[in-house]
């Protein structure tokens, strides 16, 4: 149960070698948090990381999964609510592809699958499981690339619009149980996974990426971008012909 | 049913659960022997009570207002009285008949259930104990959807003593028999006293517990904290003319107003509350003769006060520290300093000998409450150094006013909290009695 100041007993970060997922771990309130359920490929990588960010009294259970064995997902969430209620759930599953054309054929079926299919499918299994508790929050991690489609990543993008598309629908629908969405849309984060990309203007650390995710979840926003600035930049995204914006968003 | 969103008194926790308004006793009794969820149920009166004890998220939630009923018993001064009706109807009821509640709270909108389920106290309490001291009998019903008397001695006492400060986790109370005391006035003769600092506040409130049955001290929590404030000290009036000038109907004091709801803003700041403390530590001193009323319940003129810190609400941090641990006073106060947590509402009193009830809070020493807007920086870290610094001395924290509390200070504060588990658990074998509060501290 979450207590007057917004700590949480009981959180699951879902992708735990995220390492925006453990930026957000490392921003949340510690002091009431009991129970940690580490889900990743690697839960004892994520585990080593966490140690570190975690008070020792809190408890960690590892939970080994593969994100797009999607029959194994209900399993996965059964774990997280065994032993009382889970108050704040962090999916941070997402990929790139290996590939260097990102949205070559070749990348497209795991970005697809990891950060829409699977991510969308344990949403949805955790806020059915959240509504019998009647509270909690589930925390995406969308993307700015979301905003609109561009030359360099369209397949990343889609696959993060498809996300965010579906947590604005269910957060609607979930007005009234409790139960709450929260939509994440960083830009360009420094992190393992970009590190081969040059940086985009507006880069920011993931250690300032969780603190607005933690701050989106105290306020109960339902859409935070990071860094905030991006949110008008979103807006003239959307708004300038398709002409200029196909120009500018080449990034080669 | 409906899926209504609850707060409680702080207004810092929000809970959606179904709520349940049983039309009769029997509606109630049916609902409870077949009720089967894992979130189960919990009985509310007029969620007083400042965090999650009557908030039961993604359950139901029992209203006790339609166990309304007051029946005086002729020429014995006991009154039957329903787990619905507040502490405020019951007085007034009393006065009428020259009977009154000996424990009564700050406020007068405490519903007798709650009364007993968080065993409450008042500025007698160094005389007449908690409230569980006027109660004779619980009528009590349980999670199989029996009903039961219960008694403070005999073999029901166990069930009986795990119901009072039990926080609604045993039953549902739906009514009680309490003791009332003669009273023919309607009036307090009291006595305030203007104090500089910590030390002439507990010289004067330990000096004042021999000769007043009512003593509290307003306390200033802002400028220096060095603990100036009010000291008030009470007796009930046995002057005739007393009756005349106040009586029952009257004793309101003229208006009760309601704090107007402005978008959630909070009207606290170091600003408003040093002019709010400046200005009532300068107030005339009372002297003389005062209502009950506004003697007892000083802050139910104003309804709704709790939205004067706004969208975010306040807590309220309440614990009882034993004698010789006065340092541990002037610790909190300097912490609050610190910690720039200005409070209009600091409360100060000497508590006499506890009640053999396992949860109950009051027992022998100090309580100090204050209360605290949450979005202070550090406030959580500081608040559990507190409480562990308590445990160390002994102390403990009204759960009742609870909303954060660690789960493991509990048992170092309620030692006796095993012993009540297992009354408990055996008073309800389902498990169907649950709270917020009672998942969020373990308490079953």
């Amino acid at each position: 149960m979450l207590n007057a100041f917004h700590s949480p007993q009981s959180v699951a970060l879902i992708g735990a070698t995220s390492e925006i997922g453990q930026s957000i771990l490392k921003a949340l309130p510690q002091d009431n948090l009991e129970n940690c359920f580490i889900v990743a490929r690697d839960p004892k990588r994520g585990a080593k990381a966490l140690a570190e960010i975690l008070p020792d009294r809190t408890k960690l259970t590892k939970v080994g999964f593969h994100a797009e064995k999607t029959q194994s997902h209900q399993g996965i969430v059964d774990q997280l609510f065994a032993d009382g209620d889970l108050d704040i759930a962090i999916i941070a599953i997402g990929v790139l592809g290996n590939n260097p054309d990102l949205n070559a054929a070749a990348n497209a079926l795991e970005v697809m699958n990891v950060n829409y299919v699977a991510s969308a499918h344990l949403m949805l299994l955790i806020a059915e499981r959240m509504k019998l508790q009647g509270h909690g929050q589930i925390e995406i991690i969308s993307s700015f690339a979301q905003t609109r489609p561009r030359v360099d990543n369209f397949v990343y993008g889609s696959s993060k619009a498809g996300l965010d598309f579906m947590a604005r629908g269910l957060n609607d629908q979930l007005e009234g149980t409790g139960v709450s969405i929260c939509i994440l849309r960083p830009g360009f984060v420094r992190t393992r996974m970009t590190k081969f990309l040059p940086e985009a203007p507006f880069t920011v650390n993931s250690d300032a990426v969780g603190k607005l995710a933690v701050k989106l979840l105290k306020d109960g926003q339902p859409i935070g971008y990071a860094p905030s600035i991006l949110k008008w930049l979103a807006l003239i995204f959307t708004l300038l012909p398709k002409n200029v914006f196909r120009k500018i968003s080449k990034r080669k | 049913m409906e899926n209504i969103e609850s707060t409680g008194w702080g207004r810092t926790l929000r809970s959606n659960s179904l709520e349940f308004q049983p039309r009769s006793l029997e509606e109630l009794q049916d609902f409870v022997g077949t009720h089967e969820s894992p979130r189960g149920v919990i009985a509310h009166g007029l969620r007083r009570s400042y965090g999650d004890s009557s908030l039961n998220i993604g359950g139901v939630s029992v209203d006790a207002a339609f166990l309304s009923d007051l029946t005086f018993q002729q020429g014995t001064g006991m009154v039957t009285a329903g787990a619905g009706v507040s502490i405020g109807t019951l007085e007034k009821a009393s006065l009428a008949r020259g009977l009154f509640p000996p424990v009564v709270p700050g406020t007068g909108l405490v519903s007798i259930g709650g009364a007993i389920a968080a065993d409450i106290h008042g500025k007698s309490h160094h005389i007449t104990g908690s409230f569980s001291s006027c109660v004779k009998r619980i009528h009590l019903l349980y999670a199989d959807g029996e009903i039961r008397d219960l008694f403070p001695e005999g073999p029901t006492a166990n069930h009986f003593w795990a119901t009072v400060g039990g926080l609604g986790l045993t039953g549902m109370i739906l009514e009680a028999d309490l003791q009332l005391i003669e009273m023919k006035q309607a009036s307090v003769v009291v006595e305030e006293t203007r104090v500089n600092n910590l030390d002439e506040m507990l010289t004067l409130l330990s000096a004042s517990d021999k000769g007043f049955q009512h003593t509290v001290a307003w306390i200033d929590l802002s400028g220096d904290f060095r603990g100036r404030g009010v000291v008030g000290k009470g007796n009930y009036s046995t002057q005739t003319s007393a009756v005349e000038k106040s009586s029952p109907d009257k004793s309101k004091d003229g208006i009760s107003l309601p704090f107007p709801n402005i978008a959630g803003i909070s009207f606290i700041n170091k600003y408003t509350v040093r002019a709010f403390n400046e200005m009532w530590f300068r107030k005339p001193l009372a002297k003389g003769i005062s209502s009950i009323d506004s003697f007892m319940h000083p802050l139910d003129r104003i309804q709704n006060w709790n939205r004067i810190y706004g969208r975010r609400g306040f807590l309220q941090y309440q614990f009882v520290v034993p004698e010789g641990n006065e340092d541990f006073l002037a610790h909190v106060l300097a912490t609050m300093k610190d910690l720039g947590a200005v409070s209009f509402l600091g409360v100060l009193k000497r508590f006499g000998e506890g009640s053999p009830a396992p949860l109950s809070f009051p027992k022998p020493g100090w309580t100090l409450a204050l209360d605290i807007p949450p979005q202070l920086g550090n406030l959580e870290q500081a608040l559990n150094s507190l409480d562990s610094q308590l445990c160390a001395r002994d102390g403990r924290i009204y759960l009742v006013k609870d909303a954060r509390l660690k789960p493991e200070f509990v048992p170092l504060m309620y030692p006796r909290l095993e012993e009540w588990r297992t009354i408990r658990n055996n008073m309800d074998p389902r498990g169907m009695w649950q709270s917020d509060q009672s998942r969020r501290l373990k308490l079953c």
